[in-house]
């Protein structure tokens, strides 16, 4: 018998924590429920949605506190009547993801060529841990090195460890213009030219590929961001244009469109290797639909048939080139290999763990293999602490 | 070694000082002998003239001498020497160029140091794909040179670029002037090669900014040492900006300054750099390096722009706008890079140039959020009144962190009086909001601060991580953490308190 509970304060959240027994899922909207490894059925489901909206914003100091279960999207129309953003933009956040969940999952999208991503621009945090210990790491300002930064082992967590009960992020102003250079062109020919659009000197916020065209992102002043657009389209030649805003939105919407598309018999596999290496390992995976590729960062998503053989050929791949990957959304019930080979730091991971989560109570399986489930006889894995 | 002319003591305060130097116990033969199994002889070094040349690191009051210091010169000999500590239940430390300014490379006593000066070398420039790989004994700067011919540069650079190297600034977060757009060392290293300190090893983080799993890399970097030692780094490069364009600008008053800097955030610019220097730096500054700065002006900044130039050219009119309708009574804008290398010097050159202006100082570390530094330089001038101590103030403005320079002169028997105003400048920070450092890190001068910023639960958790990749302490023991040892024998703010002390140090 799963229980949902929804706390509505950190001594709420600290409280269930302590109260519940047994093993807790922790869920923001939902919108990554079947990313990374499947998660074990959980005694308490941690509803986090109700730990919402803003606790503190200084837009003088363009530092802003946030309850970990506020929709991303909400937080941002907040920011932006102070023109301000958090400068990332992943696909998800579009329906309706948590900021908590975004960086649980490590989510990132076009704009992490230039800002990185949630990892990059989080500053501190609030985390409750299995045994009800409130920690907070970091602070409200963007320069601080006192202590470890512990709010970086929640990144890419995928709900293990802790509960993210606040993040304090690092903002950044709205530009006034945001332009898009399109360029038509084959996946095979995606790398030279992206080359030239990075060393052009217009410094784009975003290089992607899609549908058959090279998009760039220019981001800026009024005047500038436009003329670095005209500019760049003049660098690329004939096959380039600079879009009409519509145009624009338009190809930015298809592109995220694809990133978290779901289907009922395809996976959705994303990938980082090198820029150089991307053309290849994308060549290799044959099956590939869907593909959106960031051919200056080396980051990719595709989508793969939903069969064990496959996504475990494209994890070893991309191992293979030295690479990174993680398997997201799938049809329901698919058992599918989440990651791929265990890194020798895999140790790490597991002794982190064991230090903070002793019993695994937070997010059994969702990081399996890499951190196997506790043995039959209820023994914590991993070495004590 | 240009930059660093600290010789003045700070943190010591006589005998009683943790960093006093207490003769290490004469290390048995055997431990000498295992290095030697795994080094040359002569890089390991056991003669006491040698060890005594790495007792402290750029924090020159905190001082002890290592039991043994060796010398490996590639990351397999560097694993080679933690075994070998594993075996025999030694402490080690890891030391870069010892440029550091909280003790963070000070040895423990009957440690072992573990250099990696000699993993120098620079193991690729990969110009397709935009990065570097470096053995953590590169000295920062040269990361930039051997990229400049591609037109590639890396961006954090600290103040003493030229002589503190990439795996120091791994361990310590470096930043720079140019973080303020750029963002620090954790936002330019994308994987790295660590040592634990069972000896074994393991990579941190990918090639792509794309994670599976938790971001080990993130929480490594910034550690001070105290998880591992890194041996092989993979950092980010960028492309020199089209155009940079720097003004220097001189204002009325720090208000005004001040102003300045929160009317360009306001205007949605976000400056390379934005440096404020008051009046006393500059006096300083400006005697050891004729850079132009004009002495008797309450306070200047030197704000930088780079980018794209249609970009910078709107943004800079805009930028000195804002500085004339603040009262700028002086604007150079310098024409040429050299000039502009010039305008950088007098800023670089700060800290030790205030070396002329006072016979000893110490340079202090703190983080405020900006609309707060018009405040936090008030009172810390009250603070100065209070105490018979000037301070001078050379800071990065654009993210609140101050670098108060507080004077002072040890034969007048003035050291206590400035190490206590010191500390509390840097616990003031941390009431207004902020951090107890931006750059140097915690190390061991302000281990016994770290309560004032952190809950003793906050601090037991960061321990906990601590003993997942060092159950035994062997990895720079005594550093960061506030500890008994340490803390118990220092005087007045420093003393956490008592129940707080009890929740950390039952888990030391
Ligand atoms: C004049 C002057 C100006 C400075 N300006 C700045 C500035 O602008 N910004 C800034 O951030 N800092 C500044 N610093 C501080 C210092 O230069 C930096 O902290 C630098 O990163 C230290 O590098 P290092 O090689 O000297 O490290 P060290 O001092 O040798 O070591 C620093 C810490 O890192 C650990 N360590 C070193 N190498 C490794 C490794 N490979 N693996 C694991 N741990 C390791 C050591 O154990 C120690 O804890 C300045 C210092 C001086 C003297």
């Amino acid at each position: 018998m799963t229980d949902t509970i929804t706390p509505r304060s950190l001594d709420e959240l600290r409280d269930a924590v302590i109260d519940r027994p047994g093993t807790i899922r922790i869920a923001g909207a939902g919108t990554a429920h079947d990313w990374a490894g499947t998660p074990e059925p959980a005694d308490t489901v941690l509803d986090t949605t109700g730990l919402s909206g803003i606790v503190t914003h200084n837009p003088g100091d363009m530092t802003v506190e946030v309850w970990a279960g506020t929709p991303f999207g909400a937080l941002q129309t907040d920011l932006g009547e102070h023109h301000q953003r958090v400068a990332v933009d992943p696909a998800r956040a579009a329906e309706g993801a948590t900021l908590g969940g975004l960086f649980a999952t490590a989510d990132a999208g076009p704009r992490s060529l230039q800002y990185g991503s949630l990892r990059d621009l989080v500053i501190g945090a609030t985390i409750v841990l299995a045994d009800g210990t409130v920690a907070r790491s970091g602070g409200h300002v963007i320069k601080n090195v006192a202590g470890y930064d512990l709010t970086k082992l929640l990144h890419g967590a995928q709900g293990t460890l802790g509960v993210l009960a606040r993040l304090v992020l690092r903002l950044h102003p709205t530009p006034q213009v945001t332009a898009t250079v399109a360029a038509s062109c084959e996946r095979s020919a995606m790398a030279g030219l992206a080359r030239r659009v990075a060393d052009s000197p217009v410094e784009p916020t975003a290089v992607e590929w899609h549908a058959g065209r090279l998009l760039s992102l220019l981001e800026g002043s009024e005047s500038g961001a436009e003329a670095r657009a005209r500019r760049l389209a003049e660098i690329l030649g004939s096959d380039a244009a600079v879009l009409a805003p519509d145009d624009a939105t338009q190809a930015w919407e298809a592109h995220a469109a694809a990133v978290r598309a779901r289907s009922d018999d395809r996976a959705v596999f994303r990938f980082g290797v090198t820029p150089s290496e991307l053309p290849r390992v994308l060549d290799a995976l044959e099956s590939a639909t869907g593909v959106t590729a960031s051919p200056r960062t080396g980051v990719a998503t595709v989508a793969l048939p939903a069969d064990a053989d496959v996504v475990a050929t494209a994890h070893r791949r991309v191992a293979e080139a030295g690479g990174t990957s993680t398997l997201r959304q799938r049809p329901a019930g698919a058992a599918l290999p989440a990651f791929g080979p265990a890194p020798a730091s895999a140790t790490v991971l597991r002794a982190v763990a064991a230090s903070l989560d002793p019993d695994q109570r937070f997010g059994r399986g969702r990081l399996a293999p890499w951190l196997p489930l506790p043995d039959q006889t209820g023994q914590p894995t991993g070495v004590s602490a | 070694m240009p930059e660093r002319t600290m010789e003045a003591p700070h943190g010591g305060t006589g005998n009683d000082a943790p960093g006093a130097a207490t003769p290490p116990v004469a290390v048995g033969p055997e431990l000498a002998r295992a290095f030697r199994d795994v080094l040359p002889a002569d890089l390991v070094i056991t003669d006491e003239v040698g060890r005594r040349s790495y007792e402290c690191d750029g924090l020159t009051g905190f001082r002890q001498i290592p039991a043994l210091v060796v010398l490996p010169r590639d990351a397999d000999e560097v694993a080679a020497c933690v075994r070998v500590c594993a075996r025999h239940g030694v402490p080690f430390v890891a030391r870069g160029a010892g440029t550091g300014l909280s003790g963070g490379a000070m040895p423990v006593a009957d440690g072992v140091v573990i250099s990696l000066q000699k993993l120098r070398r620079i193991l690729e420039i990969d110009v397709e794909n935009r990065r570097a790989v470096l053995e953590p004994g590169v000295y920062n700067l040269e990361i930039s040179k051997a990229a400049a011919p591609y037109g590639l540069y890396y961006a954090p650079d600290p103040s003493s670029q030229q002589v503190c190297t990439i795996g120091g600034n791994v361990a310590e977060n470096s930043g720079g002037a140019h973080c303020l757009k750029y963002g620090f060392t954790t936002n330019h290293v994308l994987e790295m090669e660590v040592v634990l300190a069972d000896g074994s090893v393991v990579t941190l983080g990918g090639p792509t900014g794309e994670q599976a799993g938790p971001d080990l890399r993130g929480l490594f970097i910034g550690s001070e040492g105290t998880l591992g030692i890194c041996t092989k780094v993979t950092v980010r490069l960028l492309q020199t900006p089209e155009t940079v364009r720097t003004v220097l600008a001189d204002f009325p008053s720090i208000e005004a300054a001040g102003d300045t800097v929160g009317d360009i955030v306001d205007a949605a610019i976000i400056p390379a750099a934005v440096e404020m220097m008051d009046s006393l730096s500059m006096e300083a500054s400006e005697a050891a390096t004729g850079a132009g700065l004009t002495v008797d002006a309450p306070a200047a900044l030197i704000i930088e722009l780079d980018g794209p130039a249609d970009e910078v050219e709107a943004e800079f009119s805009h930028l000195t706008a804002i500085c004339e309708r603040h009262g700028a009574t002086r604007m150079h804008v310098p024409a040429e890079a050299e000039e502009r290398q010039k305008v950088w010097k007098g800023r670089k050159a700060a800290f030790a140039a205030v070396g002329r202006i006072s016979p000893d100082y110490i340079v202090q570390d703190g983080v405020v959020p900006r609309t707060r530094l018009a405040e936090v330089l008030t009172r810390i001038a009250e603070m100065g009144r209070d105490a018979g101590l000037r301070v001078a103030n050379v800071f990065h403005a654009g993210d609140g962190n101050l670098h108060p320079l507080v004077l002072y002169s040890e034969a007048a028997g003035e050291h206590d009086a400035a190490e206590k105003l010191s500390t509390d400048i840097a616990e003031l920070c941390v009431e207004l909001g902020g951090s107890l450092s931006g750059e140097h890190g915690i190390g061991t001068d302000k281990a016994c601060s770290m309560p004032r910023m952190f809950s003793s639960d906050d601090l037991a958790v960061m321990h906990r991580v601590r003993h997942a990749f060092d159950p035994d302490d062997r990895c720079n023991p005594g550093k960061v953490f506030p500890t008994p040892r340490l803390c118990g024998e220092r005087p007045g703010p420093y003393r956490p308190h008592p129940l707080e002390e009890a929740g950390v140090i039952e888990r030391l």
